[in-house]
């Protein structure tokens, strides 16, 4: 199951993955969550009218095609991405989680790990890979 | 229904366990931001880690599609600017505020929190029905015109009222006995009931007519004139 959010990382483990599952004929699924906040009901018809996240599950599915693999796409809305990363994870028997990290520095020069990652770390039964994007040319 | 619970004390986090297990959409603040992560730890991502008395963390809390705000802090300044800002900017149909200090109630009331949880005067209560006491228990503010109340007597050995009926007895106006619980049984009381010792009188009334009604069913004050 991929996690895919739009970010520069998406290419690269989709690739990863139709790598990873052509010699075994793995199915992928690639996931998108739209979190949807407070002020709205959680069925509020916000994921698929969004032109953004339908943009993200075609260009999986386009990078999937040129690696000649075919992925499945999947489109959630949640209160909260973690949660429903794992609960969706849960559900399909998932044997591997993937997740890009894009690197990213705090104000002050911290490395940012996010919120989503170490919740699906500490909280996905099966395996998780994080493929954290490579440092630009000058970071740290 | 959606409720939004505001502080993650052991009232706020039981009442939330309990709403999320009768099935209904619930969200939590709590300000102190350990105290928020424990919570979501345990109950999942319905927590926001935020001031619950600042205007735009209700709005980011869905305040505007609150069936029902529930301000259960330790602090009644804090429940009743919360339950203030819900009902008045936010629309909340229903406000429920936790009262800590009995001697508050009357300003929540006036400033239009629907509903008063005082846990003291609930404690309070309780111990008076299990004390017999020569004085009538206050069981509900009924509110509305005239500011009604339930109330409950005790009919004592020393009571004017034994042996007499309903209808003998000087209940004053704006004054109804409407049950008499005798042996655990509760019945209604009739013109003709004949009151007896041991005997608990329900009756609703008026505030301004409770010393009277309690010198017809109790008798008058220990310690007071001529006794």
């Amino acid at each position: 199951m991929l996690a895919v959010n739009g970010g520069p990382t998406d290419r690269q483990i989709v690739r990863l993955a139709c790598d990873l599952a052509k010699p075994w004929k793995s199915e992928i699924v690639a996931v998108h969550v739209v979190e949807i906040d407070w002020t709205l009901p959680l069925d509020a018809d916000v994921a698929g009218r969004s032109e953004e996240a339908q943009r993200v599950l075609d260009f999986a599915e386009a990078v999937a095609e040129e690696s000649k693999y075919r992925v499945q796409v999947v489109l959630l809305q949640a209160r909260d991405v973690g949660a429903a990363l794992v609960d969706e994870a849960s559900e399909r028997n998932a044997d591997l989680v993937v997740l890009g990290l894009p690197y990213r520095t705090r104000f002050g020069g911290d490395f940012e790990i996010g919120r989503t990652i170490p919740y699906v770390l500490k909280n996905t039964q099966c395996s998780v890979w994080v493929v954290r994007q490579a440092m630009l040319e000058g970071s740290p | 229904m959606f409720v939004l619970v505001v502080g993650g004390g052991r009232v706020g986090y039981y009442l939330t366990r309990e709403l999320i297990q009768s099935g209904h959409e619930v969200v939590l603040m709590e300000k102190d931001r350990a105290r928020a992560t424990q919570i979501a730890d345990e109950i999942g991502s319905i927590v926001i880690p935020h001031d619950g008395c600042e205007g735009k963390y209700l709005a980011e809390a869905g305040a505007n599609r609150a069936d029902v705000v529930a301000a259960v802090t330790g602090d009644d300044e804090d429940n009743l600017v919360i339950c203030q800002m819900a009902k008045h900017h936010f629309d909340v149909p229903k406000t429920i505020a936790r009262v800590n200090n009995p001697a508050n109630e009357a300003l929540f009331e006036h400033l239009g929190v629907d509903d008063q949880i005082s846990p003291t005067r609930m404690i309070l209560a309780s111990i008076e029905q299990e004390i017999p006491v020569r004085e009538l228990l206050h069981l509900a503010a009924l509110g509305g015109e005239g500011d009604l109340e339930l109330i409950e007597a005790q009919i004592d050995d020393r009571s004017p009222a034994i042996g007499r009926a309903a209808q003998d007895l000087g209940v004053p106006n704006g004054c109804s006995l409407f049950a008499v619980i005798r042996g655990g049984v509760a019945t209604p009381v009739g013109s003709d009931t004949v009151l007896r010792q041991g005997d608990k009188v329900l009756a609703i009334g008026r505030r301004e007519c409770e010393a009277e009604l309690r010198e017809q069913l109790i008798g008058a004050e220990i310690g007071a004139p001529g006794l």
